[in-house]
């Protein structure tokens, strides 16, 4: 891990450990419903201040808390247009699964690549230190694998390139 | 310039049937199988291109390319490095990364397909997963194959290969559709009793207007293997297979089952006919070692007519299944809700290598025929012989296309114009995204 | 499989069975860039008609193609074709050659029936050059063979080179990016020692090259264009140039077989990696403590 990148994700992390106290906290519009507030946003009363904390223009991590939720979202780093499909192709994969990955959230918040929502039951029925674990984790590899994937992608092409124009050269 | 044909993909357990709408036969069958470099004691699950982080990762090239699929797996089998996987079990997507590889090899390399230009029906098999959730009720459409596995199968199609449109149909209803070549057949209905007997399991499938009643479904422990075996046995107790080498008995026993046996109307008669005439009823196969070429040859007799009748008597082959099939179709319409009961027992339709026995249609019809108007009786004396029933008409279809029937369905409905219209497209699944398999549309039907 | 084969599996596999045991026949299939075939059994069971549609029919005639095919398969090609189709041959499984290689050899020529349809095309333009290098100047036609709906081949012979002009176009975002990576790593590839004979690879997006800059082509950040520039050492010796013509023919499929096969290769790292991250998920989940069951279970036991 970089030396840039480490305080980043400490940042991240303690960022997100405060913020997850989570309470049950049931709806004040409907009887006997109970939503993550930070989805309805109806009541100012319940949602705290959101939270930005950023790496660089490009990479940065936004944090919504509220009474009984949270939502998570990551901009992951894109510097080109290979970056950019492989990171939508990416992050499309995990949201299509999002039933397995039970605090992934289906849709990213516009402007980021992928958002995470947490509940009080989640924090109540999970390990909260592990939650945070999975965050920190997935940011941390989600880079690597991109980049991964893009080097493999190039190393392919070449290798491609070079039997091809071999089949002829010779 | 005319479309080019949808493709026809049936992917089995066992077997995989593939080919070009519009033709009788597909263009290859080959097993399902995979060949790749490793070892295949290396679990299933393990990913094929082991991803460690670090350099080296990428320094990798195009190892995932190196693999054989089909008969060339097989024969590739005993190459060292290579492992063979069967990427399907128990008629489910065991390994998606096998598949996906597969149907990489199956479209460039056997079809010269280019996958941009051309639109897809893909057979949808439910074999196991109807057997872990029994208690589906009778839906509009039963959750046979999860909706996720069409799903996964979907976002390969449409994003690994681009295709133009995709149409993932169920087994039983192709099925009846390829029996609408049947000369007996007038009116094209999705009506029916599926009896689909295969190699391992053989499955009785009833289906209302297209849908299939997933209650009701049977399956029968006894299928071609079974049967094979059973010849085998019977050439054994005769000492007939005294001539033939141990290791070919079972493609004998196979080869006799295939172009000897039939399905006789009375067992006892059959034994008298053969005992009084032995000449012209007992036939000699000629064989030949596969690896000295010596000439065999052996007698074949009672197991001509006995081979099938383990479908009818499964007694005089199995110790713990005894149900005749005719009872277990009887059953499966009587589970199924009643306004579709006369419909089920009119097209009873066969499918599959192991219905192809002579007269077995025949057969099937004249037992359950004979059942069903025994229960008539019964209820018209119970009845006091007050109510007399119309009588319920029974039949059989018998086809040609009868091995690959399911294929030959899919091959049928794909050459149909409304096809196209009831695909998934490309343009709709970048719009809504995977979770359009779930919509289910049936066509081609004349009744609908 | 990294290279593609040039010939036809289906009619590979359908002529070997059939010679061995002949029997009825009415089969349709592909091949790439939309060419259809037929084969089938008109008449006898001994006598199959393969008839093929290409797309560009008219432009390979105009380039040679009967001239060709008549040279590879003679008598077999029928002077008329089988209705739709462009062209077709008669096969007699009676006249087949007996001997397993001369008949495996007769298999595999057949089987070439598209690659040689359009090879005529590059075999021409091999031989202009040869005539123009002899007359020391000039520039051949520009041949165009619109091979796709929306693609298209261009072939130019000068006196010491024949050009060859992919025109290309990706439909889907994806391809189009996965597509420049691998087009701009066929541009340097000659770099490396291994392979400097190999032709030379240009490529420009949306601007066309100079020699088909006159035909007005439609402009659109899409389309992009592939040049090759084969020089004589490619094809002066037969052998050479037939494995060339076969190569080149075959570059757009060769092209999007990869990207597909790239496509299919990430997926399965993103199934990996989405498995690993499930198991760090799952660590978050706590062991099921058994809870206690709420409801009452009733056991009959008057019996």
């Amino acid at each position: 891990m970089s030396n840039v990148l480490r305080p980043y994700l400490a940042a991240v992390r303690s960022t997100l450990t405060a913020a997850l106290t989570l309470e049950n906290f049931s709806s004040q519009v409907v009887e006997r419903h109970n939503k993550p507030e930070v989805e309805v946003g109806g009541s100012k009363e319940v949602l705290l201040n959101p939270l930005i904390i950023s790496r660089n223009e490009n990479e940065r991590v936004l944090i919504e808390p509220s009474i009984n939720s949270i939502r998570v979202s990551i901009k992951i780093k894109q510097a080109d247009e290979i970056e950019r499909i492989l990171c939508h192709k990416f992050t499309r994969f995990m949201m299509q699964r999002a039933e397995n990955f039970i605090v992934l959230r289906r849709k990213p918040v516009p402007g980021y690549d992928i958002s995470f929502l947490i509940t009080n039951t989640h924090s109540e029925t999970m390990l909260k230190h592990k939650i945070v674990d999975f965050i920190i984790q997935f940011m941390e590899d989600v880079d690597k694998e991109i980049s991964e994937m893009k080097l493999s992608l190039n190393a392919r092409a070449r290798i491609v390139a070079e039997q091809y124009l071999t089949a002829i050269a010779t | 310039m005319p479309q080019l044909a949808p493709i026809i993909c049936d992917n089995g357990t066992g077997y995989s049937k593939i080919g070009f709408a519009g033709n009788s036969d597909p263009s290859f069958v080959f097993p399902t199988a995979i060949s790749t470099r490793g070892s295949a004691t290396q679990s299933s699950r393990a990913p094929a291109v082991p991803s460690k982080p670090g350099n080296l990762a990428s320094k990798r090239g195009v190892e995932d390319l190196d693999f054989f699929i089909g008969d060339e797996a097989l024969a590739n089998a005993k190459t060292p490095g290579y492992g063979v996987h069967y990427p399907i079990r128990h008629g489910m997507i065991d390994n998606w990364d096998h598949m996906e590889r597969y149907w990489e090899q199956v479209i460039f390399k056997y079809l010269r397909a280019e996958p941009e230009d051309h639109y897809f029906l893909l057979v949808r098999s439910f074999t196991f997963d109807l057997i872990i959730t029994p208690l589906n009720c009778v839906q509009t459409e039963p959750p046979l194959n999860p909706p996720e596995n069409r799903e996964q199968t979907a976002e390969i199609f449409f994003e690994s290969f681009n295709i133009k449109g995709l149409y993932i149909a169920v087994q039983a209803v192709l099925a009846l559709a390829a029996s609408w070549s049947s000369p007996k057949v007038t009116d094209r209905t999705l009506t029916g009793t599926v009896i689909d007997s295969g190699d391992g399991v053989t499955h009785v499938i009833p289906c209302a207007e297209g849908y299939v009643i997933g209650s009701a479904i049977k399956h029968i422990p006894i299928a071609g293997r079974d049967i094979t075996q059973f010849v085998l046995n019977l050439l054994r107790e005769r000492g007939e297979t005294a001539a033939i080498p141990p290791e070919d008995q079972l493609k004998i026993a196979g080869k006799v089952k295939e172009n000897f046996s039939y399905v006789c109307q009375d067992i006892v008669k059959e034994f008298r006919k053969y005992d009084v005439e032995p000449y012209t009823y007992f036939q000699r196969y000629e064989g030949e070692h596969s690896v000295t070429g010596r000439q065999y040859s052996i007698d074949v007799g009672y197991e001509r007519f006995l081979a099938p009748e383990i479908f009818f008597n499964p007694e005089i082959y199995s110790s713990d299944f005894l149900t005749p099939l005719p009872d277990i179709v009887d059953d499966v319409i009587q589970q199924s809700p009643i306004d579709v009961r006369r419909g089920l027992y009119k097209n009873i339709v066969l499918s599959g290598g192991s219905t192809m026995f002579q007269h077995f249609g025949n057969r099937l019809k004249r037992d359950l025929k004979h059942l069903v108007d025994r229960r008539l009786d019964a209820s018209a004396l119970a009845s006091g012989s007050a109510l007399r029933s119309s009588g319920v008409e029974v039949d059989v279809i018998s086809h040609k296309r009868q091995r690959y029937a399911v294929w030959f369905g899919g091959s049928l409905l794909a050459d149909l114009p409304e096809f196209y219209s009831s695909c998934h497209t490309k343009a709709q699944y970048d719009e809504i995204g995977p979770s359009i398999c779930r919509r289910y549309q049936i066509f081609g039907s004349a009744t609908q | 499989m990294i290279l593609l084969e040039s010939h036809n599996v289906i009619i590979k596999t359908t002529l070997a069975d059939k010679i061995n045991k002949p029997s009825s026949l009415d089969v349709s299939f592909v091949d790439y860039d939309g060419v259809r075939f037929r084969l089938s059994t008109p008449e006898r069971k001994t006598a199959l008609l393969l008839s093929m549609q290409i797309r560009c029919w008219d432009e390979l005639v105009r380039y040679g193609a009967l001239d060709v095919l008549r040279r590879e398969y003679g008598s077999l090609l029928k002077d008329q074709a089988e209705g739709e189709y462009n062209v077709s041959m008669e096969i007699d499984l009676e006249q087949v050659p007996a001997g397993a290689e001369d008949r495996e050899a007769f298999i595999d020529s057949i089987a070439l029936f598209k690659r040689n349809a359009l090879a005529a095309p590059f075999e021409l333009a091999f031989k202009t050059q040869k005539e123009l290098e002899e007359a020391n100047a000039g520039q051949g036609d520009l041949m165009q063979i619109h091979y796709r709906d929306e693609e298209a081949i261009y072939v130019q012979a000068a006196n010491d080179r024949v050009t060859v002009i992919f025109s290309t176009i990706f439909s889907d975002e994806t391809d189009r990016i996965f597509g420049k990576v691998f087009l701009q790593e066929f541009v340097d590839a000659r770099r490396l020692p291994a392979i400097q004979n190999a032709p030379q690879v240009l490529y420009s997006n949306r601007d066309p090259p100079l020699e088909i800059r006159h035909l007005n082509l439609q402009k659109s950040e899409d389309i992009g264009y592939v040049t090759f520039v084969l020089f004589p050492r490619h094809f002066s010796n037969p052998a050479v140039a037939a494995t060339t013509i076969s190569q080149v023919q075959l570059f757009r499929d060769y092209l999007h077989y990869h990207i597909k096969c790239s496509k299919a290769y990430m997926h399965s790292r993103m199934r990996h990696r989405a498995a690993e991250f499930q198991k760090v998920l799952n660590r978050a989940k706590q062991e099921n403590t058994s809870a206690e069951k709420k409801t009452v279970r009733f056991v009959a036991s008057f019996i």
